[in-house]
């Protein structure tokens, strides 16, 4: 293939690989969240992006509510969902210390919502069809399909909403300092039930966004959501686990690796080589590529 | 009048592991309080459940006349109990002054934030130079200011601190300890727990003595410091 690569065609495959990497990269995000807080994989990310998705799909056929004005709904309906979830089902377990009950809750979740899914709108794949889907940008020679930038805005300004929510705001610092030390937020009299609730509405809100993302720009079916918590989770491996903005960036380079050994390798080797570079980082460098060096716990 | 902090016949267990029986013991409002003993004597896991960490098996706490037993800790905190824990449990990738926001977290003491931070400040001038750098990038003692700094942010009457002198050089150990004198004077009870045994006597009204999970001994603290058990069982041959 290498007679076919050219600088525009290089350019091309960066692109892409950023524009799906940042899907990766919002999903990741809310792994790392509730991760912080919970100290569980929350293994139904992937299949909550796809529910969301569903609703948008929803949302589109039956109401005609454009996808991107549908944010407005499927975040925030999202967001209480999210702090639902927890206080229906998580919140006796997160009291105990074993944390695989809590991991098997979200296993159960994963596996109800999926085949819930598949019974409603069917197994087979559905895709959202607007006016703007086929529309394109024209960036220095190159053309960006329009649906696919918007993802990457939505991936990028969700990301920075929750980096600005966990820096600036009392919550939000209660939420990292919970992250960390969860008994001396206890002392400085933090609800733990609380900040878990938080990190749960807010990873099902990015999930939310994610949805929206991810119908607007590819066909989706209901299990395709566990392969996507797959990849959250390499991206997490890979930007370091318990950091917001390494967990976007950790997205990016997963989506660089799948564009680069789609082409260079071949498209059936793009998963195979994902998981591989997963355990070779968990091996090498299990702090994540980004961190500086392993911070003692 | 009753003593601000009050503990009767206290028991806490990890799961089947017993580690305090029968612990009684008083803090009398404007003292403070040393609780010794060796290793494993169940000093922490006393500390912990004063404020609401673990919670006991049989046995009451009463903090100003009001059981507080089985409580979780915002309640205690809120009712003006704070715990340095042992290891500080400073959040490390927080600044300096973020830690310092989180212990003034609850509303009731939100309020009184610029207030308890120009206190904290004047306490320790070094953390308004700091206050902007990551907690972990500090040294030892400096980290030792931000959590008691903290603890002062939620305004406690009582504050616990659990082997405050831990891995200090003994410069800053006695400079902790001039200090713990300093908030005491202003008007906070304190309840200390050390392994620093002649420091911890001398700045005490009363001490207690753990030994595998018991009082084993209790009484004023220049009566404790001048027993010889106390001076041969803990204090080694110094003088």
């Amino acid at each position: 293939m290498w007679q076919f690569l050219s600088l525009g065609l290089l350019a091309e495959l960066t692109v892409n690989g950023i524009l799906f990497g940042a899907m990766y990269g919002v999903a990741a995000v809310g792994l790392s969240l509730i991760f912080g807080t919970m100290r569980i994989i929350f293994i139904a990310q992937g299949t909550i992006i796809i529910l969301g998705a569903y609703l948008v799909y929803w949302l589109f056929t039956l109401g005609g509510i454009d996808p991107y004005l549908s944010l407005l709904l499927v975040v925030p309906a999202a967001f209480i969902a999210g702090a639902g979830v927890y206080q229906a089902l998580f919140r006796k377990a997160a009291a105990i210390s074993d944390k695989n009950t809590s991991l098997l809750i979200a296993v159960g979740l994963m596996f109800l919502v999926q085949n819930t899914m598949s019974y409603a709108w069917t197994p087979n794949p559905k895709s959202i069809v607007t006016g703007y889907t086929a529309l394109g940008v024209e960036i220095l020679n190159m053309r960006l399909s329009f649906t696919r930038l918007m993802s990457m805005v939505i991936a990028f300004a969700a990301t920075g909403a929750v980096v600005v929510f966990l820096r600036r705001t009392l919550v939000g610092k209660a939420v990292r300092a919970a992250s960390e030390n969860m008994q001396a937020a206890m002392l400085m009299g933090i609800d733990p039930h609380r900040v878990n609730a938080i990190a749960f509405a807010i990873g099902f809100a990015l999930a939310g966004a994610a949805g929206v993302a991810l119908a607007t720009t590819y066909p989706f079916d209901p299990y395709f959501g566990f392969v996507f918590a797959l990849k959250a989770l390499i991206a997490l491996a890979l930007g370091g686990i318990g950091n917001v903005v390494g967990a976007l960036v950790g997205g990016l380079a997963l989506g660089l690796i799948e564009s680069y050994s789609a082409f260079f390798i071949s498209g059936g080797w793009a998963d195979a080589i994902s998981y591989g570079v997963f355990l070779l980082v968990l091996m090498f460098r299990p702090e994540g590529l980004f961190v500086r060096s392993i911070k003692k716990a | 009048m009753n003593p601000l902090l009050e503990i009767r016949n206290l028991a806490v267990a990890y799961g089947d592991v017993q580690a305090l029986w029968d612990v009684s013991l008083n803090v009398e409002e404007g003292t403070i309080v040393s609780v010794l003993g060796a290793n494993g004597a169940g000093k922490s896991t006393l500390m912990r459940t004063i404020s609401g960490l673990m919670r006991p098996r049989s046995g009451e706490i009463l903090f100003e006349g009001k059981v507080f037993s089985g409580k979780r800790p915002q309640q205690i905190t809120a009712a003006g109990i704070c715990h340095v824990p042992e290891g500080r449990g400073l959040f490390s990738q927080l600044t300096v002054q973020e830690n310092l926001e989180l212990g003034a977290y609850l509303p009731s003491v939100r309020g009184y934030f610029a207030q308890s931070l120009e206190r904290v400040f004047e306490l320790f001038p070094k953390l308004k130079e700091r206050r902007h750098q990551q907690a972990n990038s500090l040294s030892g003692g400096e980290q030792q200011m931000v959590a008691i700094g903290r603890a002062i942010m939620a305004r406690p009457k009582l504050l616990i601190l659990d082997e405050p002198s831990l891995g200090l050089s003994p410069i800053i150990v006695r400079q902790m300890f001039e200090l713990i004198e300093a908030l005491n004077r202003q008007g906070v009870t304190i309840l200390i727990v050390e392994q620093n045994i002649r420091q911890a006597l001398k700045i005490a009204t009363r001490a207690y003595v753990l030994h595998t999970g018991r009082v084993a001994m209790e009484g004023r603290a220049e009566d404790l410091l001048a027993n010889p058990e106390i001076q041969k069982a803990y204090m080694g041959t110094l003088d």
